[in-house]
């Protein structure tokens, strides 16, 4: 039995090579670092990496915190998976540092100054803003325009080149479905867990009564 | 040796006058021609022959003096010169011509012991500091001015506006010859001295300009057009948009559209969360009560793995596949829990509870 599992991490660890070794023959060395990042994220390892971390996280951040709200508590949530991402990057990319710098300039803006600046940052980082909504409604050359949203929407990437920007949003975007990928399954199977422990306790106090 | 081909032309004009030289100096240059015997390579030839009047060039101007100093020198500069060829620098050759074309316009020969002087500190330091078409652009140069110190400042300063005028004069000089390869040409050089620089070369393909400044916009669109063909790939339904705007478009609809779910989702981890705990812990304690639990959540996991498939991407799906034999795909989509595996070996074989029991309880420590 154990060994089935110990099979199962060997076959997800030897997936993301022959696709390695296949892709260094054409690539260049800049693009084949690219893959090699993009494979590294759709990996099944990273993926149990990041919710092994994820769980933990959550864990410690709900015995530090339980605030009433469900708005407060999921941004706490998204916050710590944001980071946790961040972490799981290594911190090689630029949005990974970035993340995990403004989360400290955050903590310490808390502990000096007033919750509300804080508040004001997340809400600002979570509402997507439209970039023709300004002060005045001029027609950037189109492709500046997207640049800048697209820098708007990477974390730590607002002022970056067109190229650097696409190799982070590249990077970017393979771990955000990382995320979400990791996230859902672990919400579904809490959701199935809270699921059948209620279906448990219900049996069991039937059974009881009876 | 390509880059080569347009000089051996001129070499060859220049040879001549070499010829006519040596036989003048040949008496006193024999020494020399026996001490060079050995060190000259075998692929450049001419480089030997190129050698032979530089030296003898010295010679010519110490001859007057006594027999011996000037040996020394020669000595040092045949040294210099068949270190440097030794190197297999095709461009070595070049600080032979101006000095000749100095001495057969009839230069001043203090200024023609100068250049060769600058020259053969300069060819030295060349091929150590920047590459070897940067050398036979300096060298070309000083040829009109004639001045030492001019040379010495450009070895130095290898810019990137210098390499595309270099890259420019031998796209001009090979424009004749069809066969410029771009980016190979580029990954070589970049193989090649990809240790010693930062830059990125690049080559112009026949028939395109070669101005520096579209050379270098060149560079950055291929750079700018390479990265969006991956994200092109990673974003689905880019493929088939042609133009950079709207593919932009839809990879800015692409992220948010990831964050939007991430929010979401952590809406929901949040909303069930107050549960972890409780249940992670009962699963510890518990002993037979925990066997119902488990089967549970396998009952119950199956109808919700359905819902992710829209999540994720299809080719992770088949490619899950060859992972051992499992019934249904659905089930061994990369999450990261392998209790789907254990709760379909429960579904279909009802003969080990227990088994599963421990191997979740194990699992679970495995995640924390």
């Amino acid at each position: 039995m154990a060994s089935m599992i110990s099979d199962f991490d060997e076959s997800a660890h030897r997936l993301p090579e022959p696709k390695r070794k296949k892709l260094r023959k054409i690539e260049t060395v800049n693009q084949d670092q690219a893959k090699n990042n993009q494979i590294r994220w759709r990996s099944l390892a990273e993926q149990q990496i990041y919710s092994s971390k994820l769980v933990e996280a959550l864990r410690h951040s709900r015995r530090e915190t339980s605030p009433a709200t469900i708005s407060t508590r999921s941004r706490a949530v998204r916050e710590t998976a944001d980071k946790i991402l961040a972490i799981a990057a290594k911190g090689r990319t630029r949005w990974s540092r970035a993340i995990l710098s403004s989360r400290l300039k955050q903590r310490l803006k808390n502990h000096k100054k007033a919750k509300a600046k804080s508040k004001t940052a997340a809400a600002g980082y979570s509402r997507p803003t439209n970039p023709a909504i300004g002060v005045q409604k001029k027609k950037l050359p189109a492709l500046r325009q997207r640049t800048r949203v697209l820098g708007r929407l990477v974390p730590g990437c607002r002022k970056l080149s067109l190229p650097n920007l696409l190799e982070e949003a590249t990077d970017y975007i393979a771990a955000l479905e990382m995320q979400v990928r990791a996230m859902a399954a672990l919400a579904d199977f809490l959701t199935g867990f809270n699921a059948g422990a209620s279906n448990l306790a219900e049996s069991s106090n039937r059974l009881e009564m009876s | 040796m390509k880059p080569i081909g347009g000089i051996e032309v001129r070499s060859m004009n220049y040879s001549h006058k070499n010829v006519d030289i040596g036989v003048q100096a040949y008496q006193l240059g024999e020494e020399f021609q026996m001490l060079m015997a050995g060190p000259p390579p075998t692929g450049n030839s001419f480089t030997a022959l190129l050698e032979l009047p530089a030296n003898q060039a010295m010679e010519l101007l110490h001859s007057p003096g006594a027999a011996d100093s000037p040996t020394e020198l020669p000595l040092k500069r045949h040294h210099n010169m068949s270190h440097r060829s030794a190197r297999n620098h095709p461009h070595d050759c070049a600080p032979a011509f101006p000095s000749n074309a100095a001495l057969n316009e009839g230069a001043t020969k203090y200024s023609g012991i100068s250049t060769a002087a600058a020259f053969g500190g300069g060819g030295q330091d060349s091929p150590e500091s920047s590459s070897s078409a940067n050398a036979m652009k300096v060298k070309s140069e000083p040829m009109d001015s004639g001045s030492s110190p001019n040379s010495l400042p450009h070895t130095s300063n290898p810019t990137v506006a210098s390499k595309n005028e270099k890259h420019t004069k031998r796209k001009e000089r090979e424009k004749g010859k069809a066969t410029n390869k771009k980016n190979k040409t580029a990954a070589n050089d970049n193989s090649k001295e990809g240790e010693r620089l930062p830059y990125v070369h690049v080559r112009a393909r026949r028939g395109q300009a070669t101005n520096s400044h579209s050379l270098a916009e060149r560079a950055r669109r291929e750079k700018i057009n390479a990265r969006m063909k991956l994200l092109q790939e990673l974003v689905p339904g880019c493929s088939k948009i042609s133009g950079t705007a709207l593919v932009l478009d839809e990879i800015i609809n692409h992220v948010h559209s990831l964050q939007r779910k991430v929010e979401f989702l952590s809406m929901r981890l949040a909303a069930v969360n107050p549960r972890i705990d409780f249940n992670l812990d009962s699963l510890f304690t518990a002993g037979n009560g925990s066997v119902l639990e488990s089967n549970f959540p396998s009952m119950v996991m199956p109808l919700m793995w359905p819902d992710i498939q829209m999540l994720g991407n299809e080719q992770e799906c088949q490619q899950q596949w060859h992972l051992g034999s499992v019934n249904q795909p659905v089930w061994t989509r990369q999450e990261g829990h392998q209790n789907l595996i254990i709760s379909e070996n429960s579904l279909l074989s009802y003969d080990s509870p227990a088994n599963s029991v421990s191997l979740h309880s194990s699992q679970q420590k495995m995640e924390i």
